[in-house]
């Protein structure tokens, strides 16, 4: 259903769009509850000619139960929400599945920018490719991430994944994304930033493996020996 | 009545740089387009483009305005500031992608070729006597008094800090700039800073650089 708002192209984003379905319909069904039984009461015990209001210390049971009954249903309701959001959060950001690629990214004001794995499928090493603005991903891959903040605190946040990370200065943060689907997906930094922080923005591109490695020939990098001389 | 010296100056530079020759009215509303537009700019290089360095934006005030128009072109089609240890000019490039409508980069580059010139102190050790000699190669372009050359699309080098200048030097010289395909004027500039043989040959011809009147 959510799926339906905003796409979805990661393996653990129906768990999340689950996960915010559950609270929508729980807390939802209480809210209109709720709104019908005050309404109701109002309506019910309108001023009317002749009749005096009458004050109530809500001390005898009868007036209690309107109170006690609801609390202990919401708090049934809450064990559902505390067990489905403890396992997505234990399958989403505590437990790591073995990484097939790792990608590191990097914040800094305003950009962000990504090392990929070249050929060998390893970090640094000398066919990493490194970009500025995109990030290009493998479909039906499992990629760790190592994110990084070259000055202040940025938030990675890529709703089709349905990831939002803080990127903290000082600290390599690590984890997980399996892209699903093949398409190209905007994303923007969710943590204000500065002046740019409105346009920090980068886009992710998840390609067929084919497309992928096409894309890794295209931009294998070239030593240059004058560049090389210089460093 | 600064500002509004500095609007009248913008009107005329706007004006003049018009071959149709626009109203005057028409040149009016520019500069003060430029000057609003401008406002973005002050966060990182300062109320009168005097430029900051924990920001790592330089000084632009009085730069050409063929010059700044440029670079911030190049920054917008990403020719600048789109490589991966660019940090300033990644910092850039977003602030230049707010130009938005058609004629913000020619009103806000008027704008900034019309504040005064900024007149930084040195912040590097060289030595300028060996740096007056490697200056030899950069006369052609930059002109002897290093006041820039739109002819050989060279922009002024005095009035910028020393510490833009190394930088902007090192990154012509490690590809970070200049080595875009697209970028015809940084093709020009990237083998005559490739003939500066080490970092201190940089700091000596920027120290040299330094000493040059505004």
């Amino acid at each position: 259903m959510i799926e339906r708002l905003v796409a979805s192209a990661s393996s653990y984003a129906p768990d999340i769009d689950g996960l915010i379905l559950l609270i929508a319909v729980l807390v939802g069904f209480w809210f209109l509850l709720t709104e019908a039984v005050f309404f109701w009461l109002i309506l019910r015990f309108r001023a009317r000619d002749g009749q005096r209001a009458e004050y109530i210390t809500g001390e005898e049971k009868s007036q209690k139960r309107w109170i006690t009954i609801p609390h202990l249903l919401v708090l049934v309701c809450d064990i559902f929400i505390v067990v489905g959001a403890v396992r997505v959060w234990y399958e989403v950001k505590q437990h790591l599945p073995e990484a097939q690629q790792t990608v590191r990214v990097i914040g800094q004001q305003w950009a962000w920018s990504f090392v990929h794995p070249g050929p060998d499928g390893r970090l640094d090493t000398a066919d990493d490719i490194k970009t500025v603005d995109e990030l290009h991903l493998q479909k039906d891959v499992t990629y760790h991430f190592e994110l990084t903040s070259r000055d202040v605190l940025h938030s990675l946040s890529i709703p089709v994944f349905r990831l939002r990370q803080d990127a903290i200065p000082g600290r390599v943060i690590r984890g997980w994304f399996r892209p699903t689907k093949t398409g190209v997906h905007d994303f923007q930094c969710a943590e204000i930033c500065g002046i740019g922080h409105g346009i920090m923005a980068a886009r992710v591109i998840i390609e067929t493996p084919d497309e992928h490695a096409a894309w890794m020939a295209e931009h294998a990098p070239t030593t240059s020996l004058a560049a090389a001389a210089v460093r | 009545m600064q500002a509004m010296t500095r609007r009248a100056a913008v009107a005329a530079l706007l004006a003049a740089a018009s071959v149709a020759g626009p109203a005057p009215r028409v040149a009016a509303e520019d500069a003060d387009r430029g000057a609003t537009l401008f406002r973005y700019c002050t966060q990182c290089h300062g109320e009168q483009g005097e430029g900051n360095a924990l920001a790592l934006a330089p000084a632009i005030a009085g730069l050409p305005a063929w010059y700044v128009e440029r670079q911030l072109e190049h920054f917008r089609s990403g020719i600048r500031g789109r490589h991966f240890d660019d940090i300033a000019g990644m910092r850039m490039r977003p602030m230049s992608l707010t130009l938005r409508k058609e004629g913000d980069v020619a009103a806000v580059a008027a704008y900034v070729a019309s504040l005064p010139p900024a007149d930084p102190e040195p912040t590097l050790e060289g030595d300028p006597a060996r740096g007056q000699q490697l200056y030899a190669t950069c006369v052609a372009c930059h002109g002897a008094d290093g006041a820039g050359n739109q002819q050989m699309n060279a922009p002024p080098l005095t009035g910028s800090h020393d510490w833009y200048l190394e930088r902007q030097i090192q990154n012509f010289r490690q590809g970070i700039r200049g080595a875009d395909p697209a970028d015809t004027f940084g093709a020009l500039m990237r083998p005559m800073a490739m003939t500066l043989p080490d970092d201190q040959a940089v700091r000596d011809v920027v120290a040299y650089i330094m000493t040059l009147p505004r």
